[in-house]
C-alpha cells in the first residue's frame, strides 16, 4: 500500500471508507450526465445545419423565451446591502457556538452575548441614521 | 492510504502559495483580495486540521507522519475551530473595507488595476 | 475589569462618540470629545500603573491578555498619540472642509485596538487587535473621498497589510498545530527542548525518536517565527516592507499620517517585543549568533539608511517626514535586537519604550506643525512652499523648528536622548557595528531635517508663488503647546523619564534586576 506519510490505517479513516460515498455520487453524476448527451445524440433526429430553426440555438430556460442583456450593470445601490448583510451576517456565527454550549456558559455567557449583541445593535442604529438602509435616496 | 495531517498541510501550504503568488503576481485589486481571502482559507483549513489532530501532535508523538485525530469531538480544547471562527468574522469586516476602498479608488480612476495607482511615487 | 480600563473607555468612547455623530444634527465638534477620550484613558493608565499591577494580571480575562508596566506605558504613549491626532484632526478637517464625524469614532476604535495589541497575550489577540486597529486606519487614510490619491494610499496600505496580517495568521496557525496553544507562555514552554531526565523518555532509543521530533517541530515552528516576523516588518515599516509606508503617508489627511506614524507604529512596536521576547525568547531562537536578532539586526541596518538616504531626496516634506519615519523604525529595531542581551536586556527595551514616547510627541508635534502651515486650498507638502515661512510667521515657524530639531536628535530635546539611550544600549549588549552604523545614520539625516530650516529662515518664496500661512486653530496649536512642553520637558529631565520606561521595563529600582520573569508561567488558555 503506498503510504507517503505513513501511520496506522485507522478503519474509520481510510480513504475509502471516509470517501467512498462521496466517489459514488460523483460517479453517478458523471454518468448521468454523459448519458443524457449520448442518448439525445444517438436516438434524436438528426438535423442538417441549415435546416435549424430559429429556437434550435437559443438557451433552454425552462420552456419561457430567454429575455434581457446578458451583461446587466447593478445598481450600486446592491453594493452597500450586500456589504452590510456581510457583516452582520457573519457576525452572527458567533451566536452558533453560544448556543451549543448555552447550558454551561449559563448567566454569564448570556450576558457576555447580550453585550456583543448590543454592540452590534448600536452598529445597526448607526447605519440607519446615516441612511445606509434607505433604498430610495 | 489514510489521511494524515500531514496531507492537511500539504494542501493549505499549497492553496497558502497559490494565494501570496496571486497576490504578488496580479494586477489586479480585486484578485489581490480574492488572494488574501484564499491565504485566510488555507490558514483556517490547517487550524481545524491541527485542531483535531491536537493530541497526536503535542503528547509526545508527531501526529505529522502518524497518529489519530482525537476520536470524540469535545475530548479535546475547540481553540484552533475558535480562531478560525474569528479569522472568517474578521475577514468578512476586511473584506467590507476592501471593497470599499477598491470602490473609492474606480470610482476616481475608472480600474481597479493597482499598476494604475502611481500616483505617488518617489 | 479595571486592568482594562483603558481599552474599555475607548471601545465604549468610541461607540457613544458613533452614536453622537449619528444623531446630532449637524457635523462637527467632536474633535474635543474624541481627544478627551484619549486622555481619560492614558489618565487610567497612569492610575493603574501608579496603584500597581497584582501578581495576577499576567494572564487576564483567562490568559488572552497580559497587563504589566510595559503595557500600562504603551497604552498611555498610544493614548497619547490619539489625542494628538483627534486634535490634530479637529484642526486639519475643519480647515480643508473634510470634517465628517465617522473619523473619530475611527480613531477611539483603532486606539483601542492599539490599546489591546499592546496587551494581547495570545496570537488570536494579536490577529484581532492588529486588525481593529487596522481596519480604523485604512478607513481613515482614505478618507479624502474627492482625492485620488487618498484612494490610492488607501489601497495600498489596505492591500499590503492585509498580505501582512495573513501571514501573520499563517505563522500562529504553524505554531499552533505544533505546539497546541496559541498563548505565548503556553508556545514558549512547548517549544522548550524536552529534557532529558523526564521520566516518560526513559529508555534511549524512546528520547531519540523524542528528540528526532522535537527537530521537526522546532524546524516548522522556525518557518513559523519568519512568516511572524515578516507580518511584523510590514506594520512597523522596516525595509524591505515598507513599500507602503512612503505612498500611505504622502496620500492620507496629514492628520491621519500623524496617527499612523505615532500610534500604529508604538503598538507594532509593543507588540513585537512581547511576542519575540516571550514566544521566541528562549535561546534556541534568540541566541545573539543567530536567531531572530541575527535576522532583526540585518533588517535594522537596512531600514536606517535606506530610510534615510531616499528620505534626502524627496522634495515633498510629508514625503520626507515618512521616510524618516521608516529611518525611526530602523532606530527602534536596534534595541528590539539588543533586548534579549542577558544584561543589557532591559537598558534596551527601557531605551525602546522612552524613544517611542519622544518619538510619538515629537513627530505628533511635526506633523501639526505642517499641518498649521496649510490652509483651505494651499496645503503646505514642498520645501518650496515653507521657503520664508519662519520670518513671515516666527512662532508657528519656530514649532516646526523645534519638533524637527528633535526628530534630528539635537540636545536639549527629547530626540536626542532617545537616540542616545538605544545607541548606548546597543553598544552594551555588543553591537558596535550597529551603533556606529546609527551614529552615521544619524548625521545623515540632520541633512534633510535642517534643509527645512534652510528653506524657512534663509530663502525667500519664488515671485508668484503662494506663500504658506499658519491656520487659524485653537485644536492644533492646543496639541502643538502640549507636544512642545512634552518635548523639552523629556530632553531637559530625560533621566527622570527614562526610569519610568526602565521600571516598566521589569528592572526593580537598585537591584539586578531579572530578565523577562513577569510574563513566564501563565496558564494554558482555558476557554
Amino acid at each position: 500500500m503506498f503510504r507517503p506519510f505513513g501511520g496506522d490505517v485507522n478503519p474509520s479513516l481510510s480513504l475509502t471508507h471516509a470517501y467512498g460515498p462521496v466517489f459514488m455520487i460523483v460517479g453517478f453524476s458523471l454518468f448521468v450526465a454523459c448519458a443524457m448527451f449520448a442518448l439525445a445524440t444517438l436516438m434524436g433526429p438528426k438535423v442538417k445545419p441549415e435546416d435549424r430553426g430559429e429556437f434550435k440555438d437559443t438557451p433552454y430556460e425552462s420552456g419561457s423565451p430567454s429575455s434581457g442583456a446578458q451583461h446587466v450593470k447593478l445598481s450600486v445601490k446592491f453594493y452597500l446591502t450586500a456589504i452590510l448583510f456581510v457583516v452582520f451576517d457573519i457576525e452572527a456565527i458567533f451566536l452558533y457556538p453560544w448556543g451549543v454550549l448555552f447550558q454551561r456558559l449559563g448567566w454569564v455567557g448570556l450576558a457576555e452575548m447580550l453585550v456583543f449583541l448590543s454592540v452590534l445593535t448600536v452598529c445597526l442604529v448607526y447605519c440607519w441614521k446615516k441612511g445606509a438602509l434607505e433604498w430610495q435616496s | 492510504m489514510t489521511l494524515q495531517l500531514g496531507h492537511y498541510l500539504a494542501l493549505s501550504m499549497v492553496l497558502f502559495t497559490i494565494g501570496s503568488v496571486g497576490f504578488l503576481v496580479r494586477r489586479n485589486a480585486l484578485i489581490s483580495l480574492m488572494s488574501i481571502e484564499l491565504m485566510l482559507n488555507a490558514v483556517n483549513l490547517t487550524l481545524v486540521a491541527a485542531n483535531r489532530w491536537q493530541p497526536a501532535m503535542t503528547e509526545g508523538g508527531s501526529g505529522l507522519v502518524g497518529g489519530t485525530p482525537a476520536v470524540a469531538v469535545g475530548s479535546i480544547a475547540p481553540h484552533g475551530q475558535v480562531f478560525a471562527f474569528f479569522v472568517i468574522a474578521v475577514a468578512a469586516a476586511e473584506a467590507a473595507v476592501g471593497l470599499a476602498i477598491v470602490l473609492s479608488f474606480y470610482r476616481l480612476r475608472k480600474t481597479v488595476r493597482t499598476d494604475a495607482a502611481d500616483m505617488l511615487r518617489g | 475589569m479595571l486592568l482594562l480600563s483603558p481599552i474599555l473607555v475607548l471601545a465604549v468612547g468610541g461607540l457613544i462618540v458613533m452614536l453622537i455623530d449619528a444623531f446630532q444634527e449637524q457635523e462637527g465638534g467632536l474633535a474635543m470629545p474624541t481627544a478627551l477620550l484619549h486622555f481619560v484613558a492614558a489618565a487610567a493608565a497612569l492610575a493603574l500603573w501608579q496603584r500597581g499591577v497584582p501578581s495576577d494580571a499576567g494572564s487576564l480575562v483567562h490568559g488572552w491578555l497580559a497587563i504589566d508596566k510595559t503595557t500600562l506605558f504603551l497604552q498611555a504613549t498610544i493614548a497619547l498619540g490619539g489625542a494628538f491626532a483627534s486634535l490634530l484632526a479637529g484642526g486639519y478637517l475643519a480647515e480643508h472642509k473634510l470634517d465628517r464625524g465617522e473619523y473619530y469614532p475611527l480613531i477611539a476604535f483603532s486606539t483601542a485596538g492599539a490599546g489591546l495589541l499592546v496587551a494581547a497575550n495570545d496570537m488570536l489577540m494579536v490577529f484581532v487587535a492588529l486588525e481593529t486597529m487596522s481596519l480604523g486606519v485604512y478607513a481613515m487614510t482614505g478618507f479624502r473621498r474627492t482625492s485620488a490619491r487618498s484612494a490610492e494610499a488607501a489601497l495600498k496600505y489596505f492591500l499590503l497589510g492585509s498580505f501582512a496580517a495573513a501571514l501573520l495568521l499563517m505563522g500562529a496557525a504553524l505554531l499552533y498545530t505544533v505546539t497546541g496553544h496559541t498563548d505565548f507562555p503556553g508556545i514558549a514552554a512547548a517549544l522548550q527542548a524536552p529534557s532529558p531526565a523526564s521520566g516518560a523518555a526513559a529508555d534511549d532509543a524512546n528520547a531519540a525518536v523524542l528528540a528526532a521530533q522535537f527537530a521537526i517541530k522546532l524546524k516548522i515552528s522556525i518557518f513559523a517565527m519568519l512568516l511572524v516576523l515578516v507580518a511584523m516588518a510590514f506594520k512597523v515599516g522596516a525595509v524591505p516592507f515598507h513599500m507602503w509606508t512612503p505612498d500611505a503617508y504622502e496620500g492620507a489627511p496629514t492628520s491621519t499620517t500623524a496617527y499612523m506614524s505615532v500610534v500604529v507604529k508604538a503598538a507594532a512596536f509593543g507588540a513585537l517585543l512581547r511576542v519575540f521576547l516571550t514566544v521566541f525568547g528562549d535561546a534556541a531562537n534568540a541566541s545573539i549568533s543567530g536567531g531572530w536578532p541575527a535576522v532583526l539586526s540585518v533588517l535594522a541596518v537596512l531600514t536606517m539608511s535606506v530610510g534615510n538616504l531616499v528620505a534626502l531626496t524627496q522634495t515633498s516634506v510629508k514625503r520626507m517626514l515618512a521616510y524618516s519615519s521608516v529611518a525611526h523604525a530602523g532606530y527602534l529595531l536596534l534595541g528590539v535586537v539588543a533586548a534579549p542581551h542577558a544584561t543589557a536586556g532591559i537598558a534596551a527595551k527601557s531605551s525602546v519604550l522612552f524613544y517611542l514616547l519622544g518619538y510619538t510627541v515629537s513627530n505628533a508635534g511635526a506633523m501639526g506643525a505642517l499641518i498649521l502651515a496649510g490652509r483651505r486650498g494651499a496645503e503646505t507638502v514642498s520645501y518650496d512652499d515653507l521657503a520664508g515661512y519662519a520670518r513671515r510667521h516666527p512662532a508657528a515657524g519656530f514649532a516646526l523648528t523645534l519638533f524637527l530639531l528633535s526628530l534630528t536628535g539635537v540636545p536639549p530635546t527629547v530626540g536626542f536622548f532617545g537616540k542616545f539611550y538605544i545607541i548606548r544600549a546597543t553598544l552594551d549588549a555588543g553591537y558596535t557595528n550597529l551603533a556606529i552604523i546609527a551614529l552615521i545614520n544619524s548625521a545623515v539625516s540632520a541633512y534633510y531635517y535642517l534643509g527645512v530650516l534652510v528653506k524657512m529662515y534663509m530663502r525667500e518664496p519664488a515671485p508668484g508663488a503662494t506663500r504658506a500661512a499658519p491656520m487659524k486653530s485653537f485644536y492644533v496649536v492646543f496639541s502643538l503647546i502640549v507636544a512642545g512642553v512634552l518635548v523639552v520637558w523629556m530632553g531637559l529631565m530625560p533621566e527622570r523619564w527614562l526610569s519610568l520606561a526602565a521600571e516598566a521595563s521589569g528592572a526593580r529600582p537598585a537591584a539586578a534586576a531579572p530578565a523577562e520573569g513577569a510574563n513566564n508561567g501563565g496558564a494554558p488558555t482555558p476557554l
